[in-house]
């Protein structure tokens, strides 16, 4: 909890060379590349466009609450209740989605006034986090785990305990579109699959370029410039680095804390509406899903520290990536996904005495 | 001393009883609420389940209140749990055909699942005090390895073939009273259907209170226990001063991890079956317990009492939600304010020290 400031250890020879701390900065992205060479070998369907695509696809709510735990992380605090705030805006946009449905709106009137709808809304239980932890001094681990039992309770209530169905069938069909469909030698067709094509075909076309994955780019990348280019950024890594001098050179600590927390839990919003596209149904979120936890392994990969002041977007997502490729690639082997639970484990700790022996790094 | 100055003086110390003391009057009046809300509350049968089924809230706690106080967090106690239920039932399968006896094989299994479920502690340990990995890390990463092994082993399922003695303890009691036969310990007597049987405490209920017991003692009492509160109270001074910092953490983590699997053995007993996810939901109740009794997550406060008071809390509120027939979704909702509440009310009506 309390970042004890260990003596660096000493890392003679190699690892003092230009090459050796590069590649200690960037560890996670040569794990990444390693793992793409051993699952290229040891499977053979591992190597493809198609378990690409799918795997980052799958990967996009991971994405965006790793991204909003990235800032809060850099400030030194924690959020864990991300997971359960996904989940409550799922069961919400199917809630409001039914409801309006019921009232007599057409299906994309509900959805568009809903998800707009949830999308605002999700910046409460953050905003509710934010205020508990600067007006009340709240430890930032207590406020969310208390948000994470409120958005589980709520989402559960709400849903009643069962998925909630009845949304239109178009939710998945966009969730789960392409930008382009080629079936070769033949046709290429935009944005939807060729009208009249059978479904029991549809193997047989080439999809390229999923929706999720122009979105969560176009995310990743304003996050990453507002982390790294404004102003925001700049006092979000302050106030992680020193606070006492955030408070000095004039930075409102208390407000930017807030607007970090609703920062994250728009993201985890944001993340709870795109379950539902992509699901089609809304879902709350299980005790063993874990969303927060494995968010927070994602940045601690990319190389955050827990004391705050350090942490980047991109690395985070390359954190994601070698957590969402492990598992893929462990499954597509044939290996028992459980192996899975243990590497993060030790994918974890080697983060952190990485981080120890260079505490300077970035 | 003007009027104004003893009002406030007066004030001053009502609030930090309030303070001190607010869980107490919370519980009690959690308890007046449901037995107002529904009759069969205030009994010996309602009490005697409540406690039934919060003793493994009431281990993990336990277990997490000696972390806490040194300043970390265990979050693998829940999988831990899992891991342990999962083993001692694996370990009585496979001592069950040796021939040793329906006893002799749940007393060797049971100490056999306490001595493994000391590695996962021992190794948070090692990780949190050698290699200064963060606690909520560490303990993290012990939480994924305990979580994949015990799926490994169970390859996904349950674990089942529990000896039937074990279950018997697990759904026995401690004393049975019947009219007109004298009362026999541990044991149901054999009485013709119909006559009622009055059941005493169940057996688990009495292991748990004397683990319970018997860390407190650890914990108020031994030199260990000023040991931890001094690591979590100035880890500097407690260095200087001659405590062994790396080895006391290092018996912490492993203690921690012993209280787990010995909730985890309970949990075998009680559901006869071992589940690799069977206490994840209970890491938000046994930190919140601990953090509902006044214990500080930067660590050197807590007392055993106060955090068995934080659990009670959760335990009543649960099974009174239960028999007021309200969803028990509604139990997330209060744990999460109540949690809240608790650190609030700390914050603005400090115990005064004594």
């Amino acid at each position: 909890m309390n970042g004890q400031s260990a003596a660096a250890g000493t890392a003679g020879g190699f690892l003092e060379t230009r090459t050796g701390r590069a590649l200690a900065s960037n560890w996670a992205a040569c794990f990444l590349i390693l793992m793409f060479a051993v699952f290229s070998l040891t499977s053979g369907s591992f190597l493809s466009v198609a378990n690409f695509q799918n795997v980052i696809h799958l990967q996009t709510l991971p994405f965006l609450l790793a991204a909003g735990e990235t800032f809060v992380i850099i400030t030194g605090g924690i959020d864990l209740s991300v997971g359960f705030v996904t989940g409550l805006a799922s069961v919400c946009a199917a809630k409001s989605i039914q409801v309006l449905l019921a009232a007599g709106m057409t299906a994309t009137q509900s959805v568009a006034l809903s998800l707009a709808g949830v999308l605002v809304l999700s910046a409460l239980p953050g905003l509710v986090n934010g205020l508990v932890i600067t007006k009340f001094r709240v430890p930032p681990f207590i406020a969310t785990m208390g948000m994470w039992g409120i958005a589980n309770g709520l989402a559960l209530k709400i849903s009643n305990g069962f998925p909630m169905t009845g949304l239109p069938d178009k939710l998945p069909e966009i969730g789960n579109g392409y930008l382009v469909y080629i079936l070769p030698g033949q046709f290429v067709s935009f944005l939807s699959k060729p009208v009249g094509f059978a479904n029991s075909r549809i193997r047989e076309l080439l999809r390229l370029l999923p929706y999720s994955l122009p979105f969560i780019l176009l995310v990743l990348a304003i996050l990453a410039f507002a982390l790294k280019r404004t102003r925001f950024g700049r006092h979000t890594y302050a106030i992680g680095g020193n606070v006492d001098a955030a408070v000095r050179s004039g930075i409102s600590v208390d407000r930017h804390l807030v607007g970090v927390y609703v920062l994250s839990s728009l993201l985890a919003g944001m993340g709870g509406i795109f379950n539902v596209f992509q699901t089609g149904i809304g879902n709350y979120t299980t005790f063993n899903a874990q969303y927060e936890f494995f968010a927070i392994a994602a940045v601690v990969i990319g190389g955050a520290s827990l004391a705050g002041g350090k942490g980047r977007i991109w690395s985070s997502a390359v954190g994601v990536l070698v957590l969402a490729f492990l598992e893929n690639g462990l499954a597509i082997s044939g290996v028992q996904p459980f192996y899975r639970y243990i590497a993060v484990g030790v994918l974890l700790v080697v983060a952190v005495v990485i981080d120890k022996i260079f505490p300077d790094l970035r | 001393m003007s009027n104004e100055t003893k009002a406030d003086a007066r004030r001053g110390r009502a609030a930090s009883f309030l303070g001190g003391h607010w869980i107490y009057l919370f519980l009690a009046l959690e308890i007046i609420y449901f037995s107002l809300r529904t009759g069969s509350f205030a009994s010996l049968n309602a009490l005697q389940i409540l406690l039934y089924y919060g003793v493994q809230v009431f281990l993990l706690s336990m277990a997490e209140l000696f972390v806490i106080v040194t300043g970390g967090i265990d979050l693998s106690v829940g999988y831990v749990l899992g891991f342990a239920s999962i083993i001692s039932i694996k370990l009585m399968e496979w001592l069950g055909p040796l021939g040793l006896g329906e006893p002799l094989t749940v007393l060797i299994g049971v100490c056999a699942t306490l001595a493994v479920g000391l590695i996962p502690g021992l190794v948070n340990g090692w990780l949190v005090a050698y290699l200064k990995v963060p606690p909520f890390i560490a303990t993290f990463a012990m939480l994924g390895v305990c979580h994949g092994v015990s799926e490994l082993i169970i390859n996904g399922v349950y674990a089942m073939g529990l000896p039937k003695l074990a279950a018997d303890i697990g759904s026995g009691h401690f004393l049975y009273v019947t009219k007109g036969v004298p009362p026999s310990f541990f044991s149901r007597p054999v009485v013709d259907r119909g006559v009622k049987v009055l059941e005493i405490v169940p057996d688990i209920v009495v292991v748990t209170a004397v683990v319970v017991g018997i860390f407190a003692f650890v914990l108020a009492r031994t030199r260990f226990g000023r040991h931890v509160y001094a690591i979590g109270g100035n880890i500097d001074a407690a260095t200087r001063s001659g405590i062994p910092v790396k080895r006391r953490l290092l018996g912490v983590y492993a203690l921690s991890s012993f209280l787990a699997s010995l909730a985890g053995i309970v949990y075998a007993f009680m559901y006869v079956s071992g589940k690799a996810d069977g206490g994840a939901s209970l890491l938000l109740d046994a930190i919140a317990a601990v953090v509902i009794g006044g214990a500080s997550l930067f660590g050197g406060t807590g007392t055993v009492l106060r955090t068995m008071i934080g659990a009670l809390i959760l335990a009543v509120l649960d099974l009174g939600l239960r028999m007021a027939g309200t969803p028990t979704f509604d139990k997330y909702i209060m744990v999460g304010v109540i949690l809240i509440f608790a650190v609030v009310i700390e914050r603005y009506m400090p115990e005064a020290r004594k």
